[in-house]
């Protein structure tokens, strides 16, 4: 079975970075590449969220419809996997899952404050992901 | 090449919460939270106490304010089964009615929680003020104006970046919350029994008996202000369907977080009023609790109460802005709005334009309120009222209409789908009617001032339906399709059976 690289993607220009270097990767490798966007609505004082989750769905949707040309123009074997679970545990799943050989995201370009304030996606995979993790910065900044 | 059609590993789209995240105290606390106790308690207690013809009658207000909640809750619970939408009262009224009754409904839950930021800002303004001993501030006009407007904005963060709090941080608030009331409760009861309250009034059995209140005109007023505090009880009618044990838990857990709250106002406002009498929070209805707290637990036990309306208040404004964002959302995603209101942010997947409308229509509303009403929390409290009785006795209604085929399929059906919550809507617009009418005269309202010749929050509710009219005819003649062409529906008869069997 071909390896397996999963990326965290979001349609953001972080996650496009992450994208190409997964790409780059996976025709080394002869991987596999799973597309995952995962995501969580804030729901703690509940109520109903039927057409909120619908929504965020199709966003979901058309984020990662933004990677599929890329995709297709590398020629690589793909996956593209909408995971409605907080970012981080929904990436390891998916790794776990597939059987991945690594998780690559990219970091958003986020200043640091910013990120110890709303939790910064990468520093808590490499936390708990027991899938060796790759994070991608932002070359132009 | 494997297709791109995206795998789902989601639960069924429909559902609200994910199945089995909550357990029977997590329902409780999230039921009791999104009603706000202390907030809801500081905002209303001293504008009950003060209309005319209830004055000690006040907790036996509280008390009845809760039939008709009770019973409209039962209709949130069941239109919730039909059909899970954020829209809520705006998509199951369109659904039963008619787009514009279903759109009207949806208005007047956007009106009654844009309202209610108004006095919410101003609670948290004094009391942000009252916590580091700054009476002056709490009590200037501009200064808690600026803090209430900081508030918002704050608050409005919270829920762009959709940063929420653990269910164990919520828990520990919550519980702090209580025990921080009931303490001044008992410490308020102790020293009116041993002589230690001046101008203390031993409570009576009689402050229970609803025959005492002096006219129907005062109770129906009373009761507007009152069903204030169990607005947000609904929510956990509908999070309870969510719960770890479907058959057991949601049942026990809003029964429990029922009289929870009920003891909780009954007590409070028991001891709020014996411990100085009645014209002790007439005279400091902007900060009830603050005021009382200082000679009930002294400095700096008073504190422990300030911060728990504070806590309080931040939950509250987040179960504010939350559903009127999911609602105008939903009513966006329908074409009832314009289609703006239902982007959605991104990074954050929050709905972005519904919450900074939101958030800066709250502050010019608080803002405009803050400078022109002279007493802005009772103003806006009743005006709220006015609100919530419009759009929760639709959603009374609606649910009976719905379900019209299967009412006399059960016992159960005809009683909990038909006739209990058929008679919230129906007491909720007698309430409605009738402070209403009460509100022409402008010697009603708290400071007697009058606007356009009418008491300031009547005139801020007819400002707030003319304005909904205005914007509803915009939105027909620029989108008449597809939301204007919805046909009422009647509900799949699978419905029911499916939740009680």
């Amino acid at each position: 079975m071909a390896r397996t690289i999963v990326v965290g993607y979001d349609g953001s220009v972080g996650a496009s970075h992450a994208l190409d270097r997964a790409v780059e990767l996976a025709k080394l490798e002869g991987a596999r590449i799973v597309v995952v966007f995962a995501y969580e609505i804030p729901a703690a004082y509940g109520g109903e969220t039927g057409d909120y989750r619908r929504a965020v769905r199709e966003l979901a949707e058309e984020a990662t419809a933004a990677a599929v040309p890329r995709l297709q123009e590398a020629d690589v074997e793909y996956d593209i996997e909408l995971v409605p679970e907080r970012p981080v545990q929904g990436l390891v799943d998916v790794a776990e899952r597939t059987g991945a050989s690594m998780i690559v995201v990219g970091t958003n370009g986020e200043h640091p404050i910013r990120g110890v304030v709303l939790g910064s996606v990468p520093h808590k995979l490499l936390h708990v992901s027991r899938v060796p993790v790759l994070v991608v910065p932002d070359p132009t900044e | 090449m494997d297709v791109a059609a995206p795998a789902d590993h989601s639960e069924p789209l429909e559902k609200g919460l994910k199945a089995g995240a909550l357990g029977f105290m997590s329902s409780v606390v999230i039921g009791v939270a999104s009603t706000a106790p202390a907030y809801s308690l500081a905002a209303t207690l001293g504008a009950v106490t003060a209309v005319a013809g209830i004055g000690f009658q006040a907790p036996i207000i509280m008390v009845l304010a809760f039939v008709p909640m009770l019973f409209v809750a039962l209709g949130f619970k069941y239109l919730n089964q039909a059909d899970p939408d954020c829209g809520t009262t705006f998509t199951w009224c369109a659904r039963a009615f008619g787009p514009i009754t279903g759109w009207l409904g949806g208005w007047g839950l956007i009106f009654a929680d844009v309202l209610v930021m108004a006095s919410l800002s101003q609670i948290a303004g004094s009391y942000t003020f009252l916590l580091f001993g700054w009476t002056s501030l709490a009590n200037s006009t501009l200064w808690v104006g600026v803090a209430g407007v900081i508030w918002i904005v704050l608050m409005g963060l919270i829920c762009y970046v959709g940063i929420e709090a653990s269910a164990r941080t919520q828990w520990g608030l919550l519980g702090a919350e209580l025990v921080i009331l009931v303490l001044f409760s008992l410490v308020a009861l102790v020293k009116v029994w041993s002589g230690h309250a001046p101008g203390g009034v031993s409570p009576s059995w009689n402050w229970l008996n609803p025959f005492d209140i002096g006219s129907f005109g005062a109770m129906s007023s009373g009761l507007l202000l009152a069903i204030f505090i169990y607005w947000g009880w609904d929510t956990s009618v509908s999070v309870n369907e969510e719960t770890e044990d479907a058959t057991e838990t949601p049942g026990r857990a809003a029964v429990a977080s029922t009289f929870l709250l009920l003891a909780i106002y009954v007590i409070v406002s028991i001891a709020a009023q014996a411990f100085h009498g009645i014209g002790y929070l007439n005279d400091n209805s902007d900060d009830v609790l603050g005021a009382l707290g200082k000679d009930v637990l002294g400095s700096p036990w008073d504190k422990l109460l300030i911060i728990a309306v504070l806590t309080s208040a931040s939950a509250s404004t987040q179960t504010t802005i939350l559903p009127t964002t999911r609602a105008t959302l939903s009513m966006a995603s329908h074409g009832a709005l314009p289609k703006m209101f239902a982007r959605i942010q991104p990074r954050h997947l929050t709905p972005s334009v519904s919450t900074i409308w939101m958030c800066a229509v709250s502050i010019v509303v608080f803002v405009v309120l803050n400078t022109v009403s002279s007493n802005i929390l009772a103003d806006s409290v009743t005006a709220t009222g006015f609100g919530i009785a419009f759009y929760y006795g639709l959603t009374g209604l609606a649910c009976p209409w719905f379900f019209r085929h299967e009412l006399l399929k059960s016992a159960r059906n005809f009683f909990l789908v038909g006739l209990l919550p058929l008679l919230g809507g129906i007491i909720l617009f007698a309430i409605l009617g009738d402070s209403g009418y009460e509100a022409w005269s402008p010697a009603s309202s708290e400071t007697g001032s009058a606007w356009l010749g009418i008491s300031p929050p009547l005139a801020m509710a007819l400002l707030g339906l003319l304005i909904g009219i205005v914007v509803l005819i915009a939105q027909r003649i620029v989108a008449p399709e597809p939301f204007f062409r919805w046909k009422t529906e009647v509900a799949d008869p699978g419905v029911l059976e499916a939740a009680n069997g």
